[in-house]
């Protein structure tokens, strides 16, 4: 599954870990991918310095299980947790703004051809992608290689139109089943919207997707950003279990 | 006439002027769609475009069942018809000759192994 937006700071990075660790914690074997290219965050998170990136991958360096680090041992999940991290550097930034369309054929296949070298070596249950906002090559080829997309979006009018757009011109191209999550809600805009159930519902009739999940603004994750991972470490907190739900709805699209 | 109503006819024969240049590169896309599926050339001076690249651009732009195609062949790197029948679930036959319009329109390209066929992407 891929986690797309259609702007940044919508909570995708955070989502996407805390929704595989809590599959790892499930007893699933589960592999991340950092597709953010542009802007890398899950290194931050698990403060990685692998032995090769996912760039590397894409430039015929390496395997992409080469990419992949077990984080399962250190956060004692009864799962694996595989993690592929694309490279921080300015030097990998750069070189990642000048590629190509020629170049953009081969990240493609390389893509899909590594989603299906994951999911065979290494009997992935779960391959989930992290990827950058908005209409990017790489984030295409993500959403090209996924069966599920969940959109995350904080359900302002920028975000609303543009998720729109994607929907239309992206996802359903693609024909993939997509569905919405709502995070960073703020309280008032869901009493606004005459409670959570309500103010859910007139989401997906503006922009024509399922409801996955709806997770209102907390301050204290905001803070916390990149450095802790609610569903190992605070489990029974109100986002964990936000979290939860969007998983069991994933596992019935 | 007066000035006014001339300004006013000219604009009117500019707005034509506009809309029958797009109808007419609409016309033309559609000729060569239907060249690159293998019919009649009603306009044979528009050629088919060579070193189209099947990026993810290219791949939004194409009918939901060569995107199909041309997805599973991405996945799998070089292969035979009967092999991307089974990753597509389709017949043998149908999947050969959506494989050879994507050859037709230059995403997909092909080679001869033995007795086999196999199709690939070039990159």
């Amino acid at each position: 599954m891929a986690f797309h937006s259609y702007k940044g700071g919508t909570g995708k990075t955070s989502l996407v870990v805390n929704l595989g660790a809590l599959f790892a914690k499930q007893g699933a074997n589960v592999c991340l991918l950092d597709y953010d290219f542009r802007a890398p965050s899950l290194n931050v998170l698990f403060k990685a310095k692998p032995q090769y990136w996912l760039n590397d991958y894409l430039e015929g360096r390496c395997e992409i299980v080469d990419t992949l680090v077990d984080q399962s041992t250190r956060y004692k999940l009864p799962g694996k947790l595989w993690v592929g991290f694309s490279n921080p550097s300015m030097e990998a930034l750069k070189d990642i703004m000048g590629k190509d369309r020629k170049w953009e054929v081969k990240a493609l296949t390389k893509t899909l051809s590594g989603k299906k070298a994951i999911v065979d070596e290494k009997q992935v249950d779960y391959l989930i992608y992290d990827t950058s906002p908005g209409a990017q090559y790489s984030s295409i080829n993500a959403l090209a290689g996924a069966d599920l997309v969940s959109l995350v979006m904080k359900a302002d009018e920028f975000d609303l139109e543009g998720t729109k757009e994607l929907s239309k011109g992206v996802y359903e191209a693609l024909g993939r089943k997509s569905g919405i999550v709502l995070n960073k809600i703020p309280l008032e805009q869901i009493a606004a919207g005459g409670g959570a159930e309500s103010f859910g519902k007139q989401i997906e009739s503006d922009v024509g997707l399922p409801l996955v999940g709806l997770i209102p603004c907390m301050c204290e994750l905001m803070a916390m950003g990149g450095k802790a991972i609610y569903t190992i470490e605070k489990p029974d907190h109100t986002f964990s279990k936000s979290i939860g739900q969007i998983a069991e709805k994933l596992k019935k699209m | 006439m007066s000035s006014k109503a001339d300004a006013a006819i000219i604009d009117l024969l500019r707005k034509l002027n506009r809309n029958v240049e797009i109808v007419s590169r609409k016309l033309d896309r559609l000729i060569e769609v239907e060249r690159s599926a293998g019919g009649h050339a009603l306009h044979p001076s528009v050629p088919v475009p060579e070193n189209l690249l099947l990026d993810v651009t290219t791949l939004l732009g194409l009918p939901d069942h060569l995107r199909k195609s041309a997805l599973a062949l991405a996945s799998l790197g070089e292969a035979t018809a009967t092999d991307l029948s089974k990753e597509t679930s389709r017949v043998r036959a149908v999947e050969s000759d959506y494989l050879n319009q994507l050859v037709a329109m230059s995403l997909v390209k092909k080679k001869r192994k033995g007795r086999d066929v196999y199709f690939y992407i070039e990159s």
